[in-house]
Order: C-alpha cells, then sequence, then structure tokens
C-alpha cells in the first residue's frame, strides 16, 4: 500500500468513529436533567406573546428545535455543527464554539509541554533501566514507574506547589537553595497577576476601541491562545502598553515558561512512568534481535549498539503511546486545572456539569475527541511511514 | 436409577474432586513461587492486605466516627466546644476551647432547676465513653478573648471534670459568656495500639476539629469497597461483550469495536465527569421484582440445557472440570451481589428495607442455584426409591452429595423469605436505595470502563480460538456458549486477573479524582478525594489536611499497582515450565 492511500484509508476509518462520538454527545445531551429552553428564556417563560398566543417557553423551544422529534432534532444538531453553530453556553453567555476555542489551547499547551518533559524523562530512564537489566537501577526505576502512574495527580500537584512554589515558613524548600523569595515557581494562574496577557481575552487587543493591532496582520488574530508562541509575536506597540516588567517578547515567554512547568510536570509525570515501562520492555526485546547480536560481533562498542543499533528500533513502538499520552493528558487537566487556575478545557467543563451548561459540555467531549483522534491519526501515519510494514496489514 | 447406583460414579467425582484440588494447591504453589520472587510485589501484596484490614479493622483503629462534628456536641449545660484545627502531634490536639454561656448559666440558677452555686460546669461529652479529665486549666478569657484573673474558675479536686465558677463571675452582668481553655486527657481518644504519650492526634485536626487520622483509616473502606464494585462489574460487562465480540467475529466484532472506538476517542475523566451529569437528575435505582428471578432462572436454564446435552451425549467430559465454569459463574455473580451490597456493616443495616431483603434473598437464591449446578445428579435422584438411606448418606460428611437435602432445606426457606419478605416491595427492586453521587460516579466508572476489557478479552478469545482443543470441542458440535465458558474463557482469565487488579487501583485514582472536582462524595464525608479538596482551601498553610488523605491515595492504589505487576509476571507464560 501507498502512503498516500494509507493515509486516506486511515482519515476514512476516522468517520464513523466522528459520527459516533457526535451521537454520544447528543445523547448526553437528552439526558441531562436541564432543560435548555426554560434556563434561556428564564423569569419569562410564562409570558405569552401576543402575536403567536404561545408562552416564551414555547417559542423557546421551537426556536431550538426542541419540539421535533429526537432524530430530527439530532440531524439539526449535526447541520448546526458543521456549520460551525455549536450552540450556546448559559453560563458564559456566549457561542459554545467561542468557549471552546479560548479554553482548548491553554489544554493543550499544557499537555504537550507535560510531553515534552515526560519523554526524555521517560525514554532516559527506561533505556538505562534496560541496559541495567535487574540491577539496582532497574529495580528502582520500575519501581518509580509504578509510583509515578499510582500517583493522584490532584494531590501530587498541591504537593508540588507546596514544595517549589511556597517560602519555607509554609514548606517550601526552595528559598534557601537558590535564594528565590516564595518558592521557585507561581503557583497560581497563566501568568504574574500584574500582567494582562494581549491575547483575545484582553481589551488591549480590540483595535476598534485601542487602535492597537496585538499581533503582526497575517498572525491569527487575538494570537493562537499557545502563550508559548504568541509570546514571540506580540507587537511592540502592544507592548508599550502593558505592564513594564513584562514588556519584552522574551520576558513575556519567560513569565510563560516559569509558570508552566509545575502544571506540565505534575501532568507529565505519569505518561513519564508508563514511558518507562514500555520503553524498557521494548528495549529489552530489541536486544534480543538478530541484528543487535551482529552489531555486537562487528566489535562495536556496547553504548554505540545501544543507542544506534537498538534504541532506534525500540523507539517505534513507543510512538504508539504518543497518541494515548495526549489523551490522559487533558483527562489529567481536568484536574490539574482547578488547581493552578488555567482556564482550560478541564475547568470549563467541571463548571459546565455544575452549572449544568449543557452544550458546553457536549462541545468540550467533542473538542477532546477531535484532537485525540487527530493526535492518533497523526501517530498512525508517522508509524505508517517509520514502519513500513504497518502499512502492509 | 437409585441412589446405590451412583455409587461408583460417586466415589469417581470425589476423587475428581481431590484430584483437580491437589492440582490447584500445585498450581497456587508454583504461582507463589514465582510471586515471591520480586520483592516489590511482596510488598505490594503487604500493601493490599494491610488496608484491608485497616479497611475492616476501621471501628477499633479510629478513636472518632468519621460523622462526629464538634459543633453539634452540647451537653445540658450549653456549652460549646469550639473546634480548632490542629497539626499533627501539636499540642493543640488536646487543648480544649470552651465556651461557656453565663447568661444561660444565671437563669437556670434563678430558677432553681439545674444549676448550683456557685455553679459547675460538667464537661460530659456524651459521644465519649468516658469522661474527659483535665489536666491543666490554662486560661479564661472573656468572649472578646482578653483574659480574666484564672482564680475565677477553679477546678474542682475531687473530679477532675468540673469547673467551680466563683460567685464573683456570675454577679458580673457585664460578661455574657467566657471561654475556659484547658488540656485534658480522654482514654477514649488514646489510640490504643500506640505506646503512651503518643495519644495526641497523629494526622491533625481539620477546621471541624475532626480527627483526620480516623477519618481516613474510615476512607479505605469506602475507597475499597468503590475500587471493588466498579472492577468486578466492569470486568464482567468487559468479559461477555469481548467474548461475543472475538468469538462471532465478522459484522458483530465490527460492530463492538467500533463502539469501543468511541469510547476510546473521549478520555475516560471527561466521559465519566459527562455522564455523572447525565445522571444528575436520577433518585434511585431500581429494578422490577421480576428481575429479582432472572438471574437464578437464567443459572438453571444453562443448567437444563447442560443436563439435555448430556443425556444425548453421555459421557462427554466429566464432573469436575465440565462444572467448574458454572460455579465460576455462580461465584462471580455471587460477588457481584455482595458488591452491590457495600460493606457487610451496611449490608446488615439497611435489612430493614424490603428491597435489601428481596436482594438477600436473591443472594440466597444465587447460593441454591449453585448447588443446583454443583448436582449433576439431582434429576436422577429424583426418586422414591430408598429416601431413608439417601437422607442418611446426604447426612455423611464424607459423601460428596451431602448437599442433597441441605439443598432442598435451602430452597425451601429461601423461596418462603422472598415470598414473605417481598410483600410491601412495591413490585420493584432497589438495587441502589440511597443512589447517591459516590453510587453515580461507580457507574460512570463503569461504564467508561468496559471497553478496555472487551479490547482485552476478544484478544484472547481470538488467541485461544484457533487452539485444537477448541476444535475438537466443535467438531463434536457443542453449542457456541458452551465452548464460549467451558473451554474458551476458563483459558483466557490470566490477564483478565493482572488488568483487574491494576483496575482496582486505576479505580480508586479516578474516583478519588472526581469526589475531588467536587461529584463524588458528599460534602464532609470520609473519603479521599473530599478530604484533599476540603483542606484545599486551608492549603498551603494547613498541607497536612492535603498531604495526608492523599497519601493514603497514593498507598493504596501503589499497592494494588505492585500486586498487579506481580502477578503479570506469574501469568506470563515466560515464566512457566
Amino acid at each position: 500500500m501507498k502512503t498516500s492511500e494509507f493515509i486516506v484509508r486511515r482519515i476514512l476509518l476516522l468517520i464513523p468513529v466522528m459520527i459516533g462520538v457526535t451521537v454520544f454527545t447528543f445523547a448526553i445531551a437528552q439526558i441531562i436533567p436541564a432543560d435548555p429552553a426554560a434556563i434561556l428564556c428564564g423569569e419569562r417563560c410564562g409570558l405569552v406573546d401576543p402575536v403567536t398566543g404561545k408562552t416564551m417557553l414555547e417559542l423557546q423551544r421551537e426556536r431550538l428545535g426542541l419540539d421535533e422529534p429526537v432524530i430530527e432534532q439530532f440531524r439539526l444538531y449535526l447541520t448546526n455543527l458543521a456549520e460551525g453553530d455549536w450552540g450556546e453556553s448559559t453560563t458564559y453567555n456566549r457561542p459554545t464554539s467561542d468557549v471552546v476555542r479560548d479554553a482548548a489551547p491553554v489544554t493543550l499547551e499544557m499537555a504537550l509541554f507535560a510531553l515534552l518533559m515526560a519523554y526524555p524523562i521517560g525514554i532516559t530512564l527506561g533505556i538505562l533501566s534496560a541496559v541495567w537489566q535487574d540491577q539496582v537501577f532497574d529495580h528502582i526505576s520500575r519501581f518509580l514507574a509504578i509510583a509515578f502512574v499510582s500517583l493522584p495527580i490532584f494531590w501530587l500537584a498541591m504537593m508540588l506547589q507546596l514544595v517549589f512554589g511556597t517560602g519555607p515558613d509554609v514548606g517550601g524548600i526552595c528559598d534557601p537553595i537558590f535564594g528565590t523569595e516564595g518558592g521557585c515557581f507561581p503557583i497560581y494562574g497563566r501568568h504574574d497577576a500584574a500582567l494582562t496577557y494581549p491575547d483575545r481575552s484582553s481589551s488591549l487587543c480590540d483595535t476598534a476601541i485601542t487602535g492597537i493591532a496585538c499581533y503582526p496582520s497575517w498572525y491569527p488574530s487575538g494570537g493562537t491562545g499557545f502563550h508559548l508562541v504568541d509570546s514571540w509575536f506580540v507587537t511592540d506597540e502592544a507592548l508599550d502598553n502593558i505592564n513594564p516588567e513584562y514588556a519584552s517578547n522574551y520576558k513575556l515567554f519567560d513569565d510563560t515558561l516559569v509558570h508552566l512547568i509545575l502544571p506540565s510536570f505534575t501532568l507529565g509525570i505519569a505518561s513519564a512512568g508508563s514511558l518507562l515501562r514500555y520503553m524498557r520492555a521494548s528495549l529489552l526485546e530489541v536486544m534480543n534481535e538478530d541484528y543487535v547480536r551482529t552489531a555486537r560481533a562487528k566489535g562495536l562498542s556496547e553504548s554505540r549498539v545501544i543507542i544506534v543499533h537498538a534504541c532506534r528500533n525500540a523507539l517505534v513502538p513507543i510512538l504508539t503511546i504518543l497518541g494515548f499520552s495526549i489523551g490522559g493528558a487533558i483527562g489529567g487537566a481536568v484536574l490539574t486545572e482547578s488547581i493552578f487556575a488555567f482556564y482550560g478545557m478541564g475547568n470549563v467543563a467541571v463548571d459546565a456539569i455544575i452549572n449544568l451548561d449543557y452544550s458546553v459540555l457536549m462541545g468540550v467531549t467533542l473538542i477532546t475527541a477531535i484532537i485525540f483522534l487527530m493526535s492518533n491519526l497523526i501517530v498512525d501515519i508517522l508509524y505508517g511511514v517509520v514502519d513500513p510494514r504497518v502499512r502492509l496489514e | 436409577m437409585s441412589w446405590e447406583d451412583g455409587i461408583e460414579e460417586r466415589a469417581e467425582s470425589l476423587r475428581r474432586i481431590r484430584e483437580s484440588a491437589a492440582q490447584a494447591r500445585y498450581d497456587f504453589k508454583r504461582g507463589w513461587k514465582i510471586y515471591r520472587r520480586s520483592l516489590l510485589a511482596v510488598i505490594g501484596l503487604l500493601m493490599v492486605i494491610s488496608i484491608s484490614v485497616v479497611s475492616i479493622f476501621a471501628d477499633d483503629l479510629a478513636v472518632e466516627h468519621p460523622g462526629r462534628n464538634l459543633q453539634d456536641t452540647r451537653d445540658v449545660w450549653h456549652i460549646d466546644y469550639e473546634p480548632r484545627k490542629a497539626a499533627p502531634f501539636s499540642d493543640e490536639c488536646d487543648t480544649r476551647y470552651q465556651k461557656v454561656s453565663l447568661t444561660t448559666l444565671r437563669r437556670w440558677d434563678a430558677n432553681g432547676t439545674n444549676a448550683l452555686s456557685p455553679t459547675r460546669v460538667a464537661d460530659n461529652n456524651s459521644f465519649y465513653e468516658d469522661i474527659l479529665v483535665v489536666t491543666e486549666f490554662i486560661e479564661l478569657q472573656d468572649r472578646y478573648g482578653v483574659t480574666l484573673a484564672s482564680d475565677l474558675v477553679t477546678l474542682e479536686t475531687s473530679n477532675n471534670s468540673y469547673f467551680w465558677i466563683s460567685d464573683e463571675l456570675m454577679d458580673n452582668n457585664s460578661l455574657t459568656q467566657i471561654r475556659l481553655i484547658y488540656k485534658f486527657e480522654n482514654d477514649a481518644m488514646h489510640h490504643w495500639w500506640l505506646p503512651d504519650g503518643y495519644d495526641v492526634c497523629i494526622f491533625g485536626t481539620n477546621d471541624e476539629g475532626q480527627d483526620l487520622f480516623s477519618k481516613i483509616l474510615y476512607g479505605s473502606r469506602v475507597s475499597l469497597t468503590i475500587g471493588f464494585t466498579v472492577a468486578t462489574l466492569t470486568v464482567i460487562i468487559g468479559t461477555i461483550i469481548g467474548s461475543i465480540s472475538g468469538y462471532f467475529g465478522g459484522r458483530t466484532d465490527e460492530v463492538i469495536m467500533r463502539i469501543t472506538d468511541i469510547f476510546f476517542a473521549v478520555p475516560g475523566l471527561i466521559l465519566a465527569l459527562a455522564f455523572v451529569a447525565a445522571l444528575q437528575a436520577i433518585d434511585d435505582f431500581t429494578l422490577p421484582l421480576w428481575f429479582a428471578f432472572l438471574l437464578p432462572l437464567f443459572g438453571l436454564c444453562i443448567y437444563f440445557r447442560s443436563t439435555i446435552f448430556d443425556s444425548i451425549m453421555p459421557g462427554e467430559t466429566s464432573f469436575p472440570e465440565r462444572n467448574l465454569p458454572m460455579r465460576v459463574i455462580v461465584v462471580v455473580s455471587l460477588v457481584v451481589l455482595l458488591a452491590l451490597g457495600g460493606p457487610w456493616k451496611d449490608f446488615f443495616e439497611l435489612a430493614d428495607s424490603s428491597g435489601w431483603r428481596i436482594f438477600a434473598s436473591l443472594v440466597g437464591l444465587m447460593i441454591v442455584g449453585g448447588i443446583f449446578i454443583l448436582d449433576r445428579r439431582l434429576m436422577d435422584n429424583i426418586s422414591l426409591d430408598g429416601v431413608g438411606s439417601r437422607t442418611l448418606n446426604s447426612l455423611d460428611w464424607r459423601n460428596p452429595y451431602r448437599y442433597l437435602t441441605f439443598r432442598t432445606l435451602v430452597i425451601f426457606i429461601a423461596s418462603i423469605a422472598l415470598f414473605t419478605w417481598s410483600g410491601d416491595g412495591d413490585n420493584e427492586i432497589t438495587v441502589i436505595d440511597n443512589f447517591d453521587r459516590l453510587w453515580k460516579i461507580q457507574i460512570a466508572l463503569v461504564f467508561t470502563g468496559w471497553p478496555g476489557y472487551a479490547r482485552l478479552i476478544r484478544g484472547q478469545v481470538l488467541y485461544v480460538k484457533e487452539m485444537t482443543f477448541v476444535e475438537a470441542a466443535r467438531s463434536v458440535g457443542a453449542p457456541s456458549g458452551r465452548i464460549m465458558f467451558r473451554h474458551i474463557l476458563p483459558n483466557a482469565w490470566a490477564p483478565l486477573l493482572v488488568a483487574f487488579t491494576l483496575d482496582i487501583g486505576g479505580t480508586i485514582l479516578s474516583a478519588s479524582g472526581l469526589s475531588f472536582i467536587g461529584l463524588g462524595a458528599e460534602p464532609g464525608a470520609a473519603e479521599w478525594g473530599k478530604l484533599v479538596s476540603d483542606g484545599r482551601a486551608h492549603f498551603p498553610q494547613d498541607y497536612w489536611l492535603v498531604l495526608f488523605p492523599g497519601l493514603a491515595i497514593a498507598y493504596t492504589t501503589l499497592g494494588f499497582n505492585l500486586l498487579g505487576d506481580g502477578l503479570r509476571d506469574v501469568v506470563d507464560p515466560k515464566n512457566r515450565r
């Protein structure tokens, strides 16, 4: 099978799953004990419209299509989704698509950065563990792998806050060692409280009012939402108007990075644990292959055999976990975001459930599914490119 | 056929039972030999055992019930104990702040009812069995915290549980309330298993003055119950769906696998969140009464089908092996029913509700069903020949069929119990009496968890299906259900056991996570995730409120994960010799 054919096939396979996910979110909205029409009309539900003779509640139901049969409602839901209308959030009084668009990059940035931290840790420990099989280091790192997966993520987040984000009077360890004040890392928010980041949510970037363009004209208006990237593109004009302490691209980036380290480390720990195990197992398997024996027989040094011959092949199966760990990290974000006061999808989802904001809940479920499926698709394709045997199945 | 005719055959089956028991013993020994090679696995096992012991003996190990709230304890003297947050091993733990309302005392005094003059204040907390003893009187304050002369109040010398309030204080009408601060000793609050001198709260107290250590001990019950219930239910559902998918293949397989794809497409926690939201309006979980008969009926159907099958094709297989899967089904159903019953204590407490009685009789019926299934000679023995000797035989403990009469007795009692107890059942069985949020997260976790098992067992079934003995069974015309339950599943359980153990840990983690968000346990409940989220309000200053409950979660999860990892080595084919 050619690579292009392979890719097309993978994409086609996604379609039924995507439809299934929409059925699923739709079903949730049907079961959820909240009448969106009643929430939208509020106190005016009982009022009667003089022209049609119907109550406001009935009119709202009609407008939302709730009086239609379920199948028709589902069709309507799908058409609206396709047109980009994801419904109206009752808690934020904004279109759901906007809420999700603001929240998704926050979580994604955190999750991707978490994987960026987890992969080197997991893979290095995994390799060392396989090389020193059944030695003390191996036992310790295998224990660590299990322990990393066993830690409750919300608790770990708070413990890291305590140890690295507080002063010595509370229990922090940073101040005496690094001479910092109040811990090495800030523990709340994406940015320093003294800084209003120039993005879509800040009034600074509303060109109609302030006349300031926060980003170059070719850049998505209001930024991508990934502040690690955005910070390098903020225009000088906008920088002049924010807190002078942060008035340079580098300082903005630095501020984002410092705020991202603890949450991402928390999220990454679990992934690092499972990566370690997979890497160890995969490398041990590869070490028994003929070509490794051949490489050794050629008289290559052990480190060269491991790094060049064994690791390269052992890393291929590791690719599969990448897709899953993105999903895991997004799931974990539900728990860490509220602790670190990040307004990403996790926080939005929890708020949506507490307020029974069904359209946001549907939106978040859908967007996480899309992200997860896309990352798996990319991983699948990469896998097909790296390991041609996959394409033959 | 009479009873005597079967004696030889019974002796034969007894021998086979002994043989299979010996085989089981051997397998266990071999497994244990592999298991104990790994130190981590042994540690994991010890951790699991220790946390189970803690959950069973929580009543004895804890110093107070987790629901106790010091703010509610008032005695006849209208004394308020001010709940204080105390750090672990701090002096605050055995110091009590007690508000005494002088106005109330004066009114009583005027009516001459309860108080004596000079007034005596009793510190008799009805929760504790013994009265606490004041060891050191520290300070007397007015309601604003201003220190007063301490000789205004004196500790009674003959009985260290009483304070005498002086006339001077009673006559001083500008004072409405005083606060006594004193250290106390109470045998009931001493951890009997700790050496003397350690009788302070070892994990500190929360802002309601509740002992955190006791709450954590009781929390183990909640977590273990959730872990076992969810893992058991997911295993059963996943196994059924996965084996259908793997065995029948083709279009069925395709559809089921696409459904699991959908489940895998949404991160588990978000899926569980959405599901909990969808369940929000449901207050109780009931099933129609006929459902109670369904499970035993199902068992009987399978049993009779197999007897009919036997009469057509006699002697295909023999007693112990043939009935093993059925026994597994019965035992698993029993475990499910008992798991639904929650901890034993609750089970017995809830026994007054009719739904639970039906449930209990259902369990009885299941036991009966189990005996039925074990006794394949039931049909042969419906004969009046030799009733006397049969009865005698059945009382003989060396006879493998001794349960014949017990069975009749149990059926009789269970049927009566079912029909008398179900009289006021409103024609419904309340499966879950109090369908609270804890139940909802359990159901949500089952709902999100089964696809993993379905895939696992599907792979196993696909693998085992190709083996020769399955081929042989199929060639003699055995029906699908029989092949599935008797030939395939018994050979595919090993990875399932590992997944089950790991899943208990995973479930405890997710459930505590959901509780942490505020979707699980009710406020103030002794659930670890909830304790962490309650402690968050005082974080990071009073970090112990977060540290210890989280450590408990980590400890339990780690234990189950290490155990599962050890079991993985045992069932690994590479380790078989």
